[in-house]
């Protein structure tokens, strides 16, 4: 019997629609066309059918599948930035943190003048972000650029940059990871790494978003598979993985 | 209380992005601000004072005046519209309420517009114009251009996210509502019915307003302070109530 703890995400039989418009109905005049007409053609796309699981407090849950099976909209919907269709997600969405990198930076502006912005839009205020500054610069190995605008920098400093600043906070009570284990050159990737191991085992409660099955292996407590958004399996990280692989074999024979 | 706090800074980093990035790649920078409104009243004057130099007292105020109105709801409502296309990756990390957006592009027209304030002064002096008690009206009339540059700018922003080319067809409209505007006219030249057409114009509302109290020393009258508050209100809770309603949407459609 596993021990009961209280569920902090729970997912209830959640289902998930876009509706894809099969034209390319950008435009307002082939939405009118289509209005009038009195039909619009659209594609029912199901990105998530029926899914359920609870991930319980201090646990390390692994979302695992093949691309495009609909793992980045299940991670969104947890964040509360979706709304689901049908069921629904319960979670204290205050305290869920998506964790992404360096999106929203802007080129035209300094390194320092993004560390702000960024920041800001993170949700940390401004003594925070004050506070934490030489920490940041002195994780992203950027100090003497950071008077510099984005726009001069490689990929590989603006990715340092993005990590060093998505990671400054304390660690949030609900963390959702999208395969950002690690980022940059390999000396960056061992030391990014290792942060986000610190911040996954130290106590809160994690979802981790991957394809990998190392991953989910090295750092999950639990794991469900989800395959062409389709709950296919929920339980142990090593028989989850197993299974998976399993249909990964089936498959690359078939085809 | 805590989220209000972050709100502000996230909206006055924006704003600041805003205007840093506007003129990033000029050297005069900010000074264009003030240059701007004087460069578009020169060329507007030099064609259209002599054409209007009997029904028009003092024409390069008149326009100036309502010059600044104008360009300001236009770079407002404009910026607003793109606002949360532009930020597609910053809507998903965000918890704070996605109205910060379009509500940071409007502002920073707003800066914009404060700084062009400073070119207004100089040509008040110029034509020696002086400053009345009726001119604690203008900034009041200014608040109430900007909630009505919001309430259109929320309902834009959202629209833009489901049809793109709702901006094509607002940058029509928008010539459209200039002429309509009597910016570099005298309202008295149309015929009746135009007139009266032109009275329904919020932005005349605003433009004339901004000129009685102003130009000619005198507050507006009842009709145009009812007009002005009404607009601006009423727009600005219809802008509110689509963007509450079409918020959860956007997500899927970016």
């Amino acid at each position: 019997m596993q021990e009961e703890k209280e569920a902090v995400i729970s997912v209830e039989d959640v289902g998930m629609q876009f509706r894809i418009p099969l034209e390319n109905q950008e435009s307002l005049k082939d939405y009118l066309i289509g209005f009038l007409k009195g039909k619009q053609k659209f594609r029912v796309l199901k990105a998530l059918d029926h899914i359920s699981f609870q991930v319980r407090k201090g646990e390390v849950m692994g979302v695992i599948g093949t691309n495009g099976s609909g793992k980045s909209t299940l991670l969104k919907l947890v964040a509360g930035a979706l709304v689901p269709t049908s069921g629904r997600v319960v979670a204290d969405f205050d305290k869920v943190h998506l964790l992404t990198l360096g999106t929203g930076f802007d080129r035209e502006l300094t390194a320092r003048e993004n560390v702000y912005l960024n920041g800001a839009i993170l949700g940390y205020s401004r003594e925070y972000i004050s506070r934490k500054y030489e920490e940041i610069v002195r994780f992203a190995e950027l100090s003497g650029f950071m008077d510099q605008k984005i726009k001069n920098f490689s990929s590989g400093m603006v990715l340092r940059l993005g990590f060093a600043i998505a990671t400054a906070r304390e660690t949030p009570e609900i963390l959702i990871l999208d395969e950002v284990l690690s980022v940059g050159d390999l000396f960056f990737k061992e030391k990014s790494g290792r942060r986000i191991r610190e911040m996954i085992h130290s106590g809160a409660t994690v979802l981790i978003v991957s394809h990998s099955t190392a991953t989910i292996l090295q750092n999950c407590t639990r794991a469900v598979w989800i395959e062409k958004g389709v709950q296919q399996m929920v339980g142990e990280p090593a028989e989850v993985c197993r299974a998976y692989l399993e249909f990964g074999r089936r498959r690359s024979k078939d085809g | 209380m805590k989220s209000i706090k972050q709100s502000v800074f996230v909206v006055r980093e924006l704003v600041s992005r805003e205007i840093k990035r506007k003129y990033s790649r000029s050297h005069l920078g900010i000074l264009w601000s003030v240059l701007n409104p004087l460069l578009y009243m020169a060329v507007l004057s030099l064609i259209f004072s002599a054409v209007f130099r009997k029904s028009i007292e003092n024409y390069p105020v008149y326009y100036l005046t309502g010059f600044l109105l104008w360009n300001f709801f236009t770079l407002a409502t404009n910026g607003a519209m793109t606002s949360l296309v532009d930020n597609k990756p910053l809507l998903l990390q965000m918890k704070l309420p996605r109205l910060i957006f379009p509500t940071a592009r409007v502002l920073s027209a707003l800066v914009n517009f404060c700084y062009s304030l400073a070119a207004y002064l100089v040509i008040l002096l110029v034509f020696r114009i002086p400053i009345r008690v009726s001119a604690a009206a203008f900034p009041v009339i200014v608040v109430l251009t900007v909630l009505f540059s919001l309430g259109i700018g929320f309902g834009l922003s959202i629209l833009y996210s489901f049809f793109g080319d709702i901006r094509y067809l607002y940058g029509v409209l928008l010539t459209l509502w200039m002429y309509l505007s009597a910016l570099f006219y005298p309202v008295e030249i149309l015929p009746e019915g135009v007139k009266s057409l032109i009275r329904w114009n919020p932005m005349y509302s605003y433009i004339s307003g901004a000129r009685d109290c102003i130009l000619y020393g005198r507050m507006p009258d009842g009709g145009t302070w009812f007009s002005m508050i009404l607009w601006g209100v009423g727009i600005f809770a219809l802008g509110w109530w689509i963007f509450r309603k079409g918020q959860t949407k956007i997500v899927e459609k970016l």
